[in-house]
């Protein structure tokens, strides 16, 4: 990361006191820093100022005597002398207050602002204390939903326009708008368009008043009923900093934290919402063992040493492990370490073949943080289409890209959330990646322009797959050349929460804890030293996993937070593997279709349930906090593991979670030096980046460019994420899962001719790995060929991920 | 020794009260057959008021639990089903318990509601014979639409359920707005069953000086 150069310096008098200040910087955060709070309503410091609300009127002096100002539109300049307590100033504050009581109601009893309410709060502070105005205030129709999560109150809207100017600058969702004028003006969605954002949620922390309500929050406590404790958001990997918020043992709010480093303070509804699934009925309470076909309630005891003694059964290479991509870096280091020093096998995967290599994520050269972003000249983004994937790093990128000024090259089949704001944008069919990467390369045609933004840097890349078809050794070609550019940054991409930290701690058939490779003697040898004998060689990855449990070759399977089943690009093969293995033990919250077809499940804490690090897609290690206890007998993962290896006669040495951190600490070389004081108290409270691969560290992956051969079929799949999927977060998460859209089969017009269907008209897509009937919908981005369907919907599972498919239309009697 | 020497003079003194006391008016009361009459702001039992048309006054701002200093109040709130309204207003109280062995009757509550929905009234015989009867739940605490009164016990010598009818009419006594002309001026709804209670003493009801 490039250094940022010493800010200049400037004096100013602060009601008597000088105090130096950065120059240029808003005097409302200048004084704040000073320890002078300036009240207001519509200044937030992530977005533009306005200066609508006036509630931020200092004395400022000035060649023609003194003036009041609202300080959130002032820049710091030499010798400014402010004055923001004196009689005026108050009278000016008192004026303010009393002008905006005049409409907002006194509801606040039962609003669920009430209590933490900037209006409340400055009324009482800075307020008149009682009004001159006796007549009526204005009325409007009470709540009106402007989306399935929101609500706004029009008559408690104080016009300051957060929520407005976050759609416009900050998400690019421009849905809500002042309309009207005078003492009409209001807030409101434009006609038959809801507010239907993925980032509504922050509009409504950010409310300065009750205006606008969240409907899974809303009435189900009051302010002064919560319990917050920081943590961060296990929905993605771009682990955005939270505050969990409970009363009577139950998440009932997650609110984002401002955090430099990560998400600025804004979070993506699915981050905010999908607490509804830790309190789901569905949530696993009790162990379960299969008994004549059916799983039926056991104890612990009993489950436990079923478990102990069918594991014990086979050989050590005959069990594989999948999952812990969503479990803390702890529970992942348990994981591992019982598969490969109890059971002693060399087969595990945190990932399911669905995104890229395990060393390209875990040690890949010029890593890139997020906050490279800040510093970029040139942004290449070649991957998912990061507002479905990954919202909170699309506000980022969108922010470099349109605040910041970044030239924003964007390459995907289709048109992606970034298009809007990108300066090049360039979509081709599925399978000829390679050939457009050619092309990018040598500058050619329409590629000139975006070309020569490249050699300007710094260049950040952000890459992946771009959907679940395309070949992932496309996106290592593209970071072999984006290693190329000047001043390379490259974010490789993962979805899952704590895929990152999981591979770290050794989940995965080439990589040993601490970002060592199973082929590094030297580090086997260390690792040997503190867990004794490990099996030999590399181990299978989750495709070759389900492949050795089809055939045969594999007898047991221990899957945690996983859903190969469900979630597997071949699910057919995922099926048949779970079905003829010989013994299945999921590690679980809830049932899915992995674990209902499981012998013995577990259930284990969740989020907000066990203590815990986790790492992101920058390599951030942050901390993950407990503040309710888990449903039911769920007890935490690694205690789970640590009763299961003592019942088999070893031990793991796991009694709490922080001392499996210490342990961590003192074997995995790219965590020396984390602990969890140092993460909860120290410099660590934003995160700690582990170090990026050099001399220092065992593991260097260099991207390599393999030549993708082009695909020749007739319809090639784009099989993309979309934000809100039949995941089992999203289906237990009432208030999100009534927003999944069915999949549905989008084409190119011309493609939709040629096929003789209209959109609304059914199509059977049949590929190498299933075959499923969708309804068709055009989609003028595509590029001819292509066919795009949305990921892990219920419908369009059963289709897999095979990059040809051939595609039928369907007609039905009387078409 | 005479019988004179073993009390001595001092006790011809102390007995004098014991005698004088003899042919005063007693103030003891044959409890439960005779009761005393209360003071009009009297902290017995709450009761969860209704408006005249039945409607509940509580709307589940938990200002009460939040203010109460013994933390025996639980409250819940919840969106009112537009069809058929519980409270008027968006929200109403859906759950309102209070733990009368943690309550120390302190009345806070009844200053901190908003909408006149808790009142104390005069009666206080709440003995149980099992922790879990002392915890009020809404069954207990609300009137009955026509402002009837319920109790976890029934009537009895020692429980008169006209007590819970007596409630005081003191506590909005400020106006709403807070504006110290409007001091002393009574401003509270009325109330299923009791209708708009009267003034206190000194408090006014027309506006006009006291």
């Amino acid at each position: 990361m490039a250094d940022t150069p010493q800010p200049e310096l400037v004096t100013i008098t602060l009601n008597g006191v000088d105090t130096e200040v950065r120059k240029g910087q808003l005097l409302i955060d200048a004084a704040e820093q000073a320890g002078t709070y300036i009240p207001r309503f519509c200044y937030q410091n992530r977005l533009k100022p306005v200066g609508l609300c006036r509630m931020c009127l200092v004395e400022v002096e000035g060649p023609r005597g003194t003036a009041l100002v609202p300080s959130c539109t002032q820049p710091c300049t030499e010798g400014l002398v402010v004055d923001s307590e004196n009689a005026v100033v108050h009278k000016a504050q008192e004026g303010v207050l009393e002008f905006l009581l005049l409409n907002h109601p006194l509801d606040c009893p039962v609003c669920d602002k009430g209590g933490e309410c900037p209006l409340q709060d400055h009324t009482v502070a800075y307020g008149p204390g009682e009004s001159r105005f006796v007549e009526e205030k204005r009325h409007y129709e009470k709540p009106i939903e402007i989306s399935d999560l929101v609500l706004l109150d029009r008559e408690r809207c104080i016009l300051c326009a957060r929520c407005t100017r976050f759609c416009d600058e900050i998400s690019g969702d421009s849905l809500i708008e002042f309309v009207d004028r005078g003492n009409g003006t209001q807030i409101l969605t434009f006609f038959d368009e809801p507010f239907a954002s993925y980032f509504s949620g922050n509009t409504v922390q950010i409310c300065p008043v009750g205006a606008l309500t969240a409907k899974p929050y809303r009435f189900r406590a009051r302010p002064w009923d919560l319990e917050a404790i920081e943590s961060i958001s296990m929905v993605d990997s771009v682990g955005s900093k939270v505050s969990v918020q409970t009363s009577q043992n139950q998440v009932l709010r997650i609110n984002g934290v401002d955090s430099d480093t990560t998400n600025h303070g804004w979070l993506s509804d699915k981050d905010r919402f999908t607490l509804q699934a830790i309190h789901s009925e569905d949530r696993l309470r009790v162990p379960l063992v299969r008994k004549d076909g059916e799983l039926v309630e056991a104890s612990w005891g009993e489950a436990l040493e079923l478990v102990a003694e069918r594991l014990g059964s086979v050989r050590g290479d005959e069990v594989a492990g999948l999952g812990a991509a969503r479990s803390t870096n702890e529970e992942a280091y348990t994981f591992a370490k019982f598969l490969r020093s109890v059971v002693v096998t060399p087969h595990m995967d945190a990932q399911l073949d669905d995104a890229l290599s395990d060393e390209f994520l875990a040690a890949t050269l010029n890593r890139a943080e997020i906050n490279d972003l800040e510093t970029a000249g040139t942004i290449l983004v070649w991957a998912g289409d990061l507002k479905e994937e990954l919202p909170v790093l699309y506000l980022r990128v969108r922010r470099a890209a349109t605040i910041l000024g970044a030239t924003l090259i964007v390459i995907h089949p289709r048109r992606t959330g970034l298009s809007d704001v990108a300066d090049h944008v360039f979509t081709y069919r599925p399978g000829e990646g390679a050939d457009t990467l050619r092309r990018l390369k040598a500058g050619d045609g329409p590629f000139a322009e975006a070309r020569q933004a490249l050699d300007s840097g710094p260049v950040m890349t952000i890459v992946g797959r771009t959907g679940g078809a395309e070949d992932p050794r496309l996106a290592e070609s593209v970071a072999a050349f984006a290693r190329t550019l000047p001043d390379a940054a490259i974010m490789p991409l993962a979805r899952r929460a704590n895929v990152y930290g999981a591979l770290d701690m050794g989940v995965s058939a080439d990589l040993l804890p601490g970002r060592v490779s199973v082929r590094d003697t030297e580090g086997r040898t260390a690792l040997e030293d503190a867990w004794g004998p490990l099996p030999e060689g590399r181990g299978k990855h989750a495709t070759e996993i389900l492949q050795g449990l089809k055939s045969g070759d594999l007898k047991a399977l221990i899957t945690l937070g996983a859903d190969p089943v469900g979630n597997h690009p071949q699910p057919a093969l995922a099926g048949e593997a779970v079905e003829s293995a010989e013994f299945v033990v999921s590690l679980d919250t809830l049932l899915n279709a992995t674990s209902a077809r499981a012998d013995v499940v577990l259930p284990v804490a969740g989020f907000g349930e066990s203590e815990g690090t986790a790492t992101n897609l920058e390599g951030r290690v942050q901390k993950l906090n407990r503040i309710i206890p888990p449903p039911g007998q769920a007890r935490t993962t690694w205690s789970v593991l640590d009763d299961l290896a003592r019942r088999m006669g070893a031990t793991l040495g796991a009694h709490d979670a922080e001392t499996i951190m210490k342990e961590i600490a003192s074997i995995a070389p790219a965590y020396a030096g984390i602990d969890w004081a140092l993460l909860d108290w120290g410099e660590g409270r934003d995160g700690v980046v582990l170090p990026g691969p050099d001399g220092t560290q065992p593991l260097q992956h260099m991207p390599v460019e393999t030549s993708v051969t082009a695909t020749t079929g007739r319809f090639t799949l784009h099989l993309g994420r979309v934000l809100y999927d039949n995941a089992d977060v999203v289906r237990n998460s009432p208030s999100l899962d009534v927003l999944v859209q069915p999949a549905s089969a989008a084409f190119h017009p011309r493609d939709l001719a040629v096929l003789a269907v209209q959109p609304g008209d059914s199509v059977r897509l049949a590929g190498d790995y299933g075959t499923v009937e969708l309804a068709v919908r055009a989609d003028e981005s595509l590029a001819e060929g292509t066919v795009y369907v949305q990921a892990n919907m219920d419908n369009s599972r059963a289709l897999g991920a095979s990059l040809i498919v051939q595609v039928d239309a369907v007609r039905g009697e009387g078409s | 020794m005479s019988f004179m020497d073993t009390i001595g003079l001092g006790g011809f003194k102390g007995f004098a009260v014991t005698f004088r006391q003899i042919f005063t008016k007693k103030v003891t009361r044959k409890y439960p057959d005779e009761k005393r009459q209360k003071p009009q702001r009297f902290h017995g039992r709450h009761v969860l008021n209704r408006y005249e048309d039945g409607m509940e006054k509580c709307i589940g701002c938990e200002l009460c639990a939040g203010v109460c200093p013994a933390r025996c109040i639980y409250v819940r709130g919840a969106d009112n089903p537009p069809e058929n309204p519980v409270s008027p207003g968006e929200r109403f109280g859906f759950v309102y318990e209070i733990n009368m062995l943690r309550c120390i009757f302190c009345g806070l509550c009844v200053e901190a509601c908003p909408t006149t929905a808790i009142t104390m009234t005069q009666l206080f015989e709440m003995s149980v014979t099992d922790r879990q009867d002392a915890i009020y739940t809404k069954n207990e605490l609300l009137v009955e639409p026509d402002g009837t009164p319920n109790h976890s016990q029934p009537a009895g010598p020692l429980i008169d359920l006209n007590e819970l009818k007596l409630s005081d009419g003191w506590m909005r006594a400020t106006s709403p707005a807070g504006r110290a002309a409007y001091e002393g001026i009574p401003h509270w709804p009325g109330s299923a069953g009791a209708g708009v209670r009267p003034p206190e003493r000194g408090q006014r009801s027309d506006g006009g000086e006291v």
